[in-house]
């Protein structure tokens, strides 16, 4: 799986966490607080990532990136690690 | 040498005042429909001539009262456990101890780990008394914090954001001993974990500084961290069967829902009706007390115990899990049993009744009393306060029941029961 296809599923966790983004482009340069996700919401997003894509890994090595490009290749490089 | 040790009594200080926390964000334009989901209607406000001293004092009292002369002889060590201490060197368990006339051959000393303190001193009761060097000794835990936002700068508002409803401010005072009524400790029965994080802290006297996401990230590692090292102390330790009920470290409540959520999943990839029915079943009752005072920091999962105490119907013992987190960070998962009896003996204290009696502050109040000008700041020589800032909130010829500060001098704290 390669980091475009965690963006998608990134998306596809934020819409289904706040279906008002449903019809809201979303792209790899917006950060989550920008689209209006607050704290909680984006700890539920990075945990429904990370149970489907099956990658165990503490959440605090997933902080950091500045946006959802970002946070997808993070993902992506924690998962080819395993 | 007893090995059934834990809380003899408990006792909540909620404070004297309190916000509404729903109007507070409409006023400060935060979304309220969001503001839902933290699960919080008020929050306590510390007032001007209130500090941890007096917090921790109001919150004991009543407990100390109740004991026999015999009784209070055998309070043999003070343990104040705060993130929001006065002095680098002199502990808060020192005036403490003085307010309220406890014997001379007493240990006193401060514990700090941000919102973990509290277990930290729990524990460090618990296994004073279960080596046996003293039986019969009791010892007095005291969690206390006080969160003080101050509109130094008006730009803070902005970056305060949720924090500033759902900080609050709250003791607890506990009794530990060889009669443990209100909440028995399993012992050895616990687990921890812990690692160098910057989620948040206090870097200075009076400023608060953090980071949502990674405080949050943080929280939910310890969670399946400190229960998977306890059951794997624990033989045939089961999240969801061993525990009649939950009380989890409450910055609000939403966290711990987020938590549980979290733990439901990974555990037993349970679904979305199974983990709500649960949660509703084994943490609604732990913020009962909670959800009208803030975040307690050091306190809040004994602030959970007791909302879990006062208002759930026990016919039968039964074994409670609880989780501690401080950032920083350190957790711990404990459990004990509490009992028909042990509930009998808390609604003593009435509780519910003393938050209910609160002052409720106007927005108008709130914003005049965070302006700060009548704050004690750290490290302050010299200072009077005044008692009059809201109206009518200390009386005249009172019951003699409340503890206020009176004065600074030289560093010095004075109080006077009012």
């Amino acid at each position: 799986m390669d980091s475009n296809a965690i963006f998608q599923i990134l998306i596809n966790e934020i819409r289904s966490i706040i279906p008002e983004l449903e019809d809201h482009p979303i792209a790899r340069g917006d950060a989550m607080a920008d689209l209006g996700v607050n704290s909680m919401e984006r700890g539920d997003i990075l945990v429904s990532t990370l149970e489907a894509i099956e990658l165990e890994v503490p959440m605090t090595q997933l902080f950091g990136p500045r946006n959802l490009g970002e946070l997808a290749d993070l993902i992506h490089a924690k998962s080819a690690q395993q | 040498m007893s090995d059934n040790i834990g809380i003899e009594a408990m006792n909540l200080y909620g404070g004297r005042a309190s916000l509404d926390v729903h109007a507070l964000c409409k006023y400060r334009g935060l979304e309220v429909a969001r503001f839902e989901n933290l699960l919080m209607d008020e929050k306590t406000i510390a007032l001007p001539y209130e500090d941890p001293v007096s917090f921790a004092a109001n919150a004991a009292k009543p407990l100390i009262d109740q004991m026999s002369k015999e009784d209070k002889s055998r309070i043999e060590m003070v343990i104040c456990c705060t993130e929001s201490g006065i002095d680098f060197g002199k502990s808060i368990s020192t005036y403490v101890h003085d307010l309220l006339s406890l014997p001379s051959n007493c240990r006193l000393f401060e514990i700090k780990q941000a919102c973990y303190s509290g277990a930290a001193g729990l524990q460090m009761a618990v296994n004073f008394l279960l080596s046996g060097t003293s039986p019969g000794a009791k010892v007095l835990v005291i969690t206390t914090d006080i969160s003080r936002f101050a509109l130094d700068d008006i730009e803070a508002v902005q970056e305060w954001a949720y924090s500033e409803p759902t900080s609050g401010a709250g003791a607890v005072a506990m009794i530990v001993s060889d009669t443990p009524h209100i909440f028995s400790i399993d012992p050895g029965a616990y687990g921890n974990h812990a690692f160098e994080v910057m989620d948040t802290c206090r870097p200075g006297p009076d400023t608060e500084a953090g980071d949502a996401d990674l405080s949050l990230m943080a929280y939910l590692d310890c969670c399946n961290g400190a229960y998977k090292d306890y059951a794997r102390r624990v033989e045939g330790a089961d999240f969801r069967e061993s525990f009649g009920y939950l009380c989890f470290h409450t910055p609000f409540g939403g966290m711990v829902k987020g938590a549980h959520r979290h733990l439901m999943r990974k555990l037993y990839k349970a679904d979305m009706a199974v983990i709500d029915a649960d949660f509703e079943r084994r943490l609604t009752p732990s913020i009962a007390y909670g959800k009208h005072l803030g975040n307690t920091a050091g306190g809040s999962i004994f602030v959970a115990l007791a909302g879990t105490l006062d208002t759930v119907e026990l016919t039968e013992p039964v074994r409670v899990g609880l989780f501690s987190y401080g950032s920083g960070c350190c957790s711990e998962f404990f459990s004990g049993v509490i009992t028909p009896h042990g509930q009998k003996v808390l609604k003593a204290m009435n509780i519910a009744e003393h938050l209910q009696q609160r002052y409720k502050l106007s927005i108008d109040q709130y914003e005049m009393l965070l302006k700060g000008e009548h704050t004690l700041r750290f490290g302050t020589r010299d200072a009077v306060f005044d008692h009059d800032i809201i109206e009518g909130l200390v009386p005249e010829g009172g019951a003699n029941n409340w503890l206020v500060l009176d004065s600074v001098n030289s560093y010095h704290r004075t109080y006077r029961w009012v």
